[in-house]
């Protein structure tokens, strides 16, 4: 069975090309969400294998939602993929529990590797 | 605005449109503008915060933003709809997230705030803080890189 992804980000270009990526890889999108809040109430209906989560976003940022979801489940695998490069965010996501983090922009084969690596830790 | 907080955009556009469209763009001559404007047709605006703060405004004609949207979806774009959009948009998010890498490589930690686009001619935008403005030469077309940014302490100070 096809491991089934939660892809949150605001941007619908985002979502809609991070889908062709993973459903290319024969992985399922289990649901998209566009922004942190949005993320921690899909993945307690969706419970989801990964997801894969932006950080800069409205109403509530991509950290916060990964601290909010591994708070409720110390086993989720979340890999961000956001824009921001800096090393103190790639830390601070590091310890609200992320796999890897996936800078974009990127190549397909890297978002295959992180999320691949993610759901085998 | 201090002219060094301009470079890292730039440097920041020409890496991240030749990563998503495989263009190498060229640069125009710098200019100083009173107040942070474009009339260009298409506005991405993203906000920096933190201890420089501000915002970075990418403006080009609606034939320059469908092409560069072609590119990144790797499809044709007709009319600049939601998903076109949605890609321009992300572009000037991911410029303004590696020049803020940049910013910080040089001691200036900063967040972005999520982009948003302006559509029409003659869209101003008034700050406090005068805007660097350099034009970025593509293979698509002219995107013009505004640039208003100032440490929080001074727009506190012109503010009040």
């Amino acid at each position: 069975m096809s491991k089934r992804i939660l892809l949150v980000d605001d941007a619908l270009f985002m979502r809609t090309t991070l889908r062709k990526i993973l459903e290319g890889a024969q992985y399922e999108i289990a649901g998209e969400a566009e922004n942190g809040q949005d993320a921690v109430e899909k993945y307690r209906s969706l419970k989801p294998d990964l997801v894969l989560m932006d950080i800069t976003m409205p109403v509530m940022d991509g950290l916060e939602a990964a601290r909010t979801i591994r708070a409720e489940d110390p086993n989720a695998a979340i890999v961000m993929c956001t824009a921001l490069g800096q090393q103190n965010l790639v830390v601070e996501a590091l310890k609200a529990g992320a796999r890897d983090y996936i800078v974009k922009p990127f190549e397909p084969s890297r978002v295959l590797e992180g999320v691949g690596k993610a759901l085998a830790a | 605005m201090k002219v060094e907080y301009i470079d890292p955009f730039v440097q920041a556009a020409f890496e991240v449109i030749a990563q998503v469209t495989g263009d190498q763009p060229t640069r125009g001559p710098l200019s100083l503008r009173d107040k942070s404007f474009t009339t260009q047709q298409v506005t991405i605006v993203v906000g920096v915060t933190g201890p420089v703060e501000g915002q970075a405004l990418y403006g080009m004609s609606i034939v320059t933003a469908s092409k560069i949207a072609a590119a990144m979806l790797q499809q044709e774009v007709v009319i600049l709809d939601a998903l076109a959009t949605s890609a321009i948009s992300e572009l000037g998010n991911m410029i303004t997230a590696h020049a803020t890498a940049r910013l910080a490589k040089s001691g200036i930690v900063c967040d972005i705030t999520p982009p948003s686009v302006l559509r029409g001619m003659n869209v101003e935008v008034s700050t406090f803080i005068p805007a660097l403005v350099v034009p970025v030469l593509t293979q698509f077309g002219k995107m013009e890189i505004n640039v208003s940014l100032a440490e929080v302490a001074a727009v506190t100070l012109k503010a009040a």
